[in-house]
Formats: structure tokens, sequence, C-alpha cells
């Protein structure tokens, strides 16, 4: 989950002062359980109630499924998938694995080489009763195919331009043909994981007043039923009234729809799936801030879930004192610091991979997990976290990684290059030059070790944290400037930058920490440091990467997968940093909240209920 | 009168045009990508170039102001790049919000202050006016995101006499009709102004309260209690008829920090929201309209002289 750039100074001083008034709160120590867990039921199971949840600045603002290209809120899905869950369910219980009984697939069979997959839907019915067909996969396909550069989760070269044929031989077959071999683990979890199946008997129509047809089968049609559509879904005042959004194949449909972000569900009563919702209703609200959302948690009575901000550990106890429980939930995906290997100060030195590897060896990982995120961190040791996708994390990275926080290692390296180190001050360049202990092509005598941290302002743990890096880093004689904006502000200040392509406008950043990058449940390294990357921000390319990367995508070798992951783990195209987790407090009286969902948000309501 | 406020009126025009002028620059000049911004670190060449195609962000700047114009002109401000709603709809959705929690904690401040400041005046430098000087002066000095905080720690966490959370609706009807969830972010906001209020108006009065007419109206044996209600209250109001005026954008800007705190997003926060993001067509909307509430208040408070000034006359130059 993400949370907005907030008022830097004015947040820093709420935080502050919450702690200051909230000082009857008492330590965590043990009071954070593992979201891991099942929770265990203190009582009969209740059938309906209500359970209210918070949400941090995450109001959705668009219905159907396929949102535009042009719609960033991500907080769309959260709004979508309760109704129309995608064609692979992610997240099996507390594991991060396909969950097949969750699928709207019975089968899924890979042949040709693993360039064509053939599907078989299970039985299931949309919620006005009609049944779920491959036609309605063949919809979802044909919108998409016309409309591929207007849908916000099109990846170049990813479904649906990969697909060279969908056929659909039965009502409950399809058999996708694609244009590469794929690894089906990739395909399945990271591609069909993000397909959902639209209904096309009452969704394909051009018109409010027109009537359903199969306008998608030709190009025009499908263009203009994907605009109705499109229209349609961004009109907030119908959310719940609409007769489209009325029919749904998941567990929960809309009942209410507030523009301030409050919006709720009640039970898809035909939904056809295994977990069918045992609460009457699911509330979902909307906070300004995390501190705004942790008063009402304390003020008791309004919340039933919420989150707890880690700088507030300390309130645990408190919490679970006033009937919540509090279980921590690893993320999903990677921390780290980008840096701009082009950018015409910083660039030369930072494609030195000595430098690199002295600016990871002087971060101390694991104080920072400790001190900043009170112990709720992934190590950060690679591009895999080893907390949220222990099955992928290579032995490497589970053993704590290539770079363990050694400040003499740092020295030795930066020596060994010919660079003057000054701990606690700046380190210069003293034997210029190409060769093995020269400081690398492109670095001056006399140039300083000198880079600028662009970050993301308005939070504290994140102030803490790079506070502590430039700390370690200047005893390691690297010198960081720390430079914080709004993460959108931030955001439009950079850039990919390449080494054909690195205009100042976006590339004048040296260094930046954008917060952490999601993975989807298979956590390959595509689109993030193989060469032309769309999130390759900083410019790395290395062919040997490019290989390893396609042999995780292309390939399903586990032995691959590892040798791309620590072949990244120790290039550094990014310097890794711990990944804060999430912590969720709950009611105690309400059960199934965990095991959570790794890859789902952490939640799966369907599963909630009261206790007597 | 009617010739000052249509010339008043015609100035405001110009003021307001101006005014829409030099934000539609400077909001162009702030430096990065707008689609970036927007679209995050996930965008891609051409989900950019749908982006800057779709907003006409790729027109040159004279043409995209052209256009701006001409969708005011037609009562329409744009959609909002993040939210994707008419500003126009957001305006409306979060003006009420404002108006019921700046507009309350304005009155209540009056309400307080105004006396406030007359008794104070009247019992000048005794230990009474000097508690009272302490109080304001400390609640004047107390930024209201810690009094608000302060507030919610004792009458919410530890007594749970009132809810943490300002009223969710954002209905006029639906605010109002929560009132217990109005009283802290009101008594937040309003302590903090009336300390500001009071102040002038006890320095109004002590000066009043000096004039000759004071003393005759003493000497005519008045009743004290008629003579600071008749005579001081309203000559000792006209600084505060200034104050009051010019803070009257604030109601339209509302209060960012108190929504925040209370969870309550407004004005205030739309437009910080939308000063982080790139998002242009909710900071000129916002600035136009709060530019129009300027110059308005402005014109109010000078029609309000005339009315407790005699002395005060428009019209002729």
């Amino acid at each position: 989950m993400r949370t907005i750039g907030r008022l830097a100074m004015a947040g820093a001083a709420i935080a502050l002062a919450a702690a200051v008034a909230a000082c009857s709160g008492g330590t965590s120590g043990s009071a954070i359980g593992s979201g891991n867990g099942k929770s265990a039921p203190a009582g009969a199971k209740e059938t309906g109630g209500t359970v209210t949840m918070a949400w941090i600045a995450a109001s959705p603002n668009f219905i159907f499924p396929l949102s535009p290209a042009t719609n960033t809120d991500g907080y769309n899905e959260n709004l979508t998938q309760p109704m129309w869950p995608y064609l692979v369910y992610n997240g099996d219980g507390g594991a991060s694995a396909v969950n097949p009984q969750e699928s709207l697939y019975s089968s899924m069979t890979w042949s040709n080489g693993d360039k064509r997959v053939s599907i078989t839907l299970k039985s299931w019915k949309w919620s006005d009763g009609t049944p779920i067909t491959s036609r309605d996969f063949l919809f979802s396909y044909n919108l998409l195919k016309a409309n591929y550069q207007n849908w916000i989760n099109y990846l170049p070269g990813l479904f649906p331009t990969d697909v060279t044929s969908v056929s659909t031989p039965t009502a409950h077959t399809l058999v996708i043909n694609l244009n590469r071999s794929y690894n089906p683990d990739f395909y399945t979890e990271d591609v069909l994981g993000f397909v959902p199946l639209l209904p096309q008997h009452a969704w394909d129509k051009t018109s409010v007043s027109g009537a359903v047809g199969s306008y998608d089968e030709t190009a025009a049609g499908a263009k203009a039923v994907y605009a109705f559509l499109q229209k349609q879904g961004g009109d907030m005042a119908t959310f719940t009234t609409n007769p489209l959004w009325k029919v749904v194949d998941g567990p929960w449909r809309l009942s209410s729809f507030s523009t301030n972000g409050d919006y709720s569900y009640v039970p898809n009563q035909n939904y056809s799936g295994p977990d069918k919702p045992a609460l009457a209703k699911w509330v979902n609200t909307e906070y300004t801030t995390d501190t705004a959302q942790l008063d009402a948690l304390r003020a008791g009575g309004a919340l039933d879930v919420g989150n707890l901000p880690l700088n507030d550990v300390q309130q645990a106890a408190e919490l679970k004192s006033e009937g919540y429980s509090v279980v921590s939930d690893a993320l999903p995906g990677v921390a780290a610091i980008t840096p701009n290997l082009y950018n015409a100060q910083a660039g030369p030195a930072l494609r030195q991979l000595y430098i690199r590897q002295a600016m990871e060896d002087l971060i101390n990982r694991t104080q920072i997990a400790d001190k900043v995120y009170a112990g709720y961190a992934d190590p950060g040791n690679g591009p895999v976290p080893v907390q949220a996708f222990s099955q992928w994390a290579s032995p490497l990275e589970k053993s704590g990684g290539p770079y363990p926080y050694d400040p003499a290692k740092a020295d030795a390296l930066l020596t060994a290059h010919g660079w003057k180190v000054v701990a606690g001050g700046t380190s210069t360049c003293q034997r210029p030059g190409t060769g093995a202990a020269d400081c690398g092509a492109g670095i001056p005598a006399g140039q300083p070790l000198s880079f600028q941290l662009l970050y993301s302002s308005g939070q504290a743990a994140m102030d803490e944290q790079e506070a502590a890096i430039q700390s370690s880093e200047s005893q390691g004689g690297i010198n960081i400037t720390l430079k914080s904006e709004p993460f959108n502000t931030l955001v439009g200040q950079f850039g990919v930058c390449t080494a054909s392509s690195h205009p100042a406008s976006t590339c004048g950043w040296q260094l930046v920490d954008e917060g952490y990058i999601p993975y989807n449940l298979y956590p390959a390294g595509s689109g993030l440091f193989n060469t032309g990357g769309v999130n390759n921000n900083g410019g790395y390319s290395s062919p040997e990467e490019d290989s390893l990367v396609n042999a995780t995508e292309y390939g399903s070798s586990t032995q691959a997968f590892y040798q791309y992951e620590n072949y990244t783990a120790e290039q550094l195209p990014w310097l890794w940093l711990p990944l804060e987790s999430n912590v969720w407090v709950y009611k105690s009286d309400l059960a199934g909240f965990t095991p959570l969902n790794p890859v789902s948000g952490g939640l799966n309501p369907e599963d909630w209920y009261f206790t007597k | 009168m009617t010739g000052y406020l249509l010339r008043r009126g015609g100035q405001a025009l110009v003021v307001v045009i101006g005014l829409m002028i030099v934000t539609f620059i400077m909001i162009h000049l702030i430096p990065g990508s707008v689609a970036r911004s927007v679209l995050g670190v996930r965008a891609t060449p051409g989900r950019i170039a749908i982006f800057n195609s779709t907003y006409g962000l790729n027109e040159p700047l004279y043409r995209q102001f052209l256009t701006y114009l001409d969708q005011v002109a037609h009562g329409d401000f744009g959609t909002s790049y993040a939210l994707q709603e008419p500003v126009s709809t957001l305006i409306a959705q979060r003006l009420p919000r404002d108006l019921v929690l700046v507009g309350l904690s304005t009155v209540l401040a009056l309400v307080i202050a105004l006396p406030l400041g007359i008794y104070q005046a009247a019992h000048r430098d005794r230990l009474d006016d000097h508690l009272l000087t302490g109080v304001s002066f400390t609640l004047y000095s107390m930024p209201d995101f810690f009094f608000g905080i302060l507030l919610i720690a004792i009458f919410s966490v530890q007594l749970h006499v009132f809810p943490p959370e300002a009223p969710s609706a954002t209905s006029l009807g639906g605010i109002l009709a929560d009132p217990r969830a109005l009283v802290l972010p009101v008594v937040t906001l309003a302590l903090v102004t009336m300390a500001s209020y009071s102040r002038y108006m006890r320095s109004s009065a002590i000066e009043v309260l000096a004039q000759d007419y004071i003393r005759v109206a003493r000497a005519k044996g008045l009743p004290e209690r008629l003579i600071l209600s008749r005579h001081v209250l309203r000559n000792s109001l006209l600084p505060v008829v200034t104050m009051v005026g010019l803070s009257f954008p604030n109601v339209i800007a509302g209060a960012v920090i108190a929504e925040e705190v209370f969870n309550y997003p407004g004005m205030g926060l739309l437009m910080y929201q939308a000063s982080t993001s790139h998002d242009f067509p909710i900071l000129l909307g916002c600035t136009l309209i709060i530019g129009v509430a300027t110059v308005a208040g402005s014109l109010a408070a000078d029609i309000a002289y005339a009315v407790l000034d005699p002395r005060v006359r428009y019209g002729r130059t």
C-alpha cells in the first residue's frame, strides 16, 4: 500500500506532537505478531456484522477494471478486484503462490515449447446467473488488443501484443498462442494474474441505451465499447447505480460509494467461489494521514481494521489492551537507492562498481531495520525480499547478501583504487586513470567523492533512514547531501537516463530513493535492471544482466533465477535498502484476518468473520 | 455607491485576469515533467505521450492559456489530472466543508473575541486583563496542529467525549448533522483565531475609550454597559472588520493543517496535494476562486466600513 505525499514540516511535527500526546502507550515488545500465522478464533463463528477498515489517502476514482493509461490512481484496483478478480488469483493463504481455489480457471496447460497455454475455466457464474465462459476472456482480450496503449497495466511487448491468437474451442476452454516462449510461472502469475474476465453479455455495448452485441469482434467496435466503458467507469456518481457495475463475479458487490473516499461492499449472493463472505458489510473509509487514523483507533469504536505507523509501534501494547490484535506483514517489493550512472557530474564515479560496492558496504542495513523500522523490515540484501518471497530468495540473499555492513572493506576498496579516504569528511581521487588501481574513467584528480541523495519528504522514517545513510557513508569518506521533495514533485524531476539519452531536465539527479517498487507474484527483474527497462532509471546496462533477466522470464529454472538474483545483488544496479513491513491492527474478535495474503495488499475480507 | 461598486467590479475583473495570467505562467515554470509527476515512476513513453496529448500539454503555452480562458468563460475549470474529476465538482465537494469549518470557527472566534477585547480594555492593566492577555498569547503562539492533537488526546483518546475526526459527509446538511464531530476542529481553529482578534479588539477599544465622546457620555451619566455596547463596540470594530474581510479568502482556501489533523479533506488539502502533484487544473481553479473571494472580501470590508462609520462615504472622489 502506498501513501501520498503529505505536508513535510507539519507531518513531522504532527508525528512529534502525536508521540508527545500519546505518551500513555506501552512498549511494543512482542505485542506485534506475524501476519503469516493463522488467527485462532476465540469463539464461535458469527454470520453478519460490519467491518470498517481505514485507508490512508487511498480514494479510488474509476470502476471499470481496465483503467486508462492516464489514470494513475493505484487504488482503483482495491475497488475493482473484490468484484472482478483476475483470471489467476495470486496469494494462497499466507503463501506467495497461485491460489487454485479462488482462481477462475481449473486447469492451465503449457505446450508448444511454452508458447501456447490452454486454459479450462471453472463453471462459475456472474452475479446475474449467466455462466462465465471463454467468450468473457475473449471479450477482455479483444478490448485490450484494440486499446492496449490506453490500458494502465500494459507493458511493452507483453499481453496483449505478444498474443498471436486466442481461440475458444468450447464455452469453458480457451487457447492462447504467444509469439515467444515464456516461463510459465512468470506468465501465469505476472501477466495472466492481471487480466480480469469481463461480462460480455452485459458490457459489450457502445451506449447506455444501446443493445448488447458482439461489437468487440472488430477493432472499431472494440474501440467504441472501450470508450463507452471508460466513460461510464469514470462517472463516480453512478458507481452504485449503473447497471453495468452490478454484474460481478467476485465475492463482493459495491453498495455505496462517496467521492470522499468512503465506499462499502455487501456480499455477492451468487458468488460461485469457495470463500463466500460471512460479513454482512465491508466498509472502507479514508483518512488523510496515518496519525489521524491512529487517533481513531485509539479513540475506539469507529474502526475495526487499520494500520499502525512504524513510528508508533510503541502503541501496539496499548492497542492490544483496547481489544485489538496487531500483526506485521512483509511487503512484496524491493527498496533501494537508484544511482544515476549517466548524471553529468556523478555518473563517471557511480559507473564504477567498486564505488557502488563501497557505498553499499557503508549502509548499515541491519541497524536501519532495527532502529528506524523497529525490526519490522526486510533486510534488503538484494533484489528479492527474503521475507515476502522466501521461496525465490537465493542462499546468498538469505545469508545476508554479498554486502553486509563493512566499513573496513569500503575503506580498502577506495584506497586500492587511488582515493585518499577521509573518514568523517570527503575523500578525493589521487590516482586518476583507467588502470586496475586507478580511480576510473572520467574521474579527474582531486574529484571529491560527493553525491546528492534525493528522496521523498513527509515521512519521518524516511528522514531517519536517509540521515543514517548519510552518517554511515560519511564515516567512510563519502559525502552525501540530502534533498527531500514531495513524492510527486520528486517523480516529476527524474526520468530514465541512459548513455544515449540523459537530458539535464530529467537526469540532473544523482542518487534517488523513490520508496519501494512492488513486485507481482514473480519477483523477476524485467523492467527494473535490464537495458531499457521502464524502471531502470539509472541507466544500468549489462549484456550479462540482460541475458540473466531474460532467462528468468522465458525459462523456468530455479538455478537460472538464483543466477540472476545473485548477479544483480552483486552488481548493484541499485543500492539495496531495508524494506519496511506493514503493521495491521484489527479487532481481536475478528477472525480470519490472518494469514495475510502477501500479494493482494494483505487482505481477503471474504475470509473474515466475527466470533461470538 | 453604485458607481463605486461598478468601478470596484471593473478593478476586480482586471485583478482576477491578471491573477490568472501570473498563476498560469508560474505554475508552468515549476520544474519537472508534469506527465511523469502525475503518472508516476512506472510511466512508459507511450503513456506519457497519451497523457500530454489528452491534456494538450504538447501545445504551445499561449495556446494552452487561451484554451483555458475559453474553458473558464464557459464555466469549465478543466479536469484534475490525478483525481480524474472535473475541478468544479471537486470544489463543489470540498468548499462546503471549509465554509462550515472555517466559517463556524471564525464566527465563534468573533463571538468570544469582541466582548473579550472590550472587557480587557475596560479592565486595562488589572489582574484579570493580565490573565486574559496571558491566555491569548498562549493560544496565539500555539500551532493549530499541536493544539488540535492535544484536544484529540484529551477529549477523544482519554475521555472519549468527542470523536477525533470531523464529519465525513460532503454536503452542508450532512456535515451539520454531526455536530459532536465538529466540536474539536471548530474549537481548535476558533481559539487560535480568537486570540489575535481579541488583541486587536482590545487595542482598538483602548483607543476609543480615550476619545472625548466617551468622556461626554460618561459625564452625561450613561451607564458603563451602554457606553461599552453602543459607543465603544461599534467604533472599535473597524480594524477587526478589516481583518475579517481579509480573512474571507481563508474560508475558501481552507485550513490545511486542521483538515489533516481532523481527517477533514477540504480545499486546503485539495490545493496542497495538487501543488505536490503538478495538478495544474486544480491549482488554477482554486487560485481563481480564492482570488475572487479576496476581492469580494476586501469589497465587503469597505462596505462594512461605510455602515459602521458614517464619516466614510463612497461614490465621490
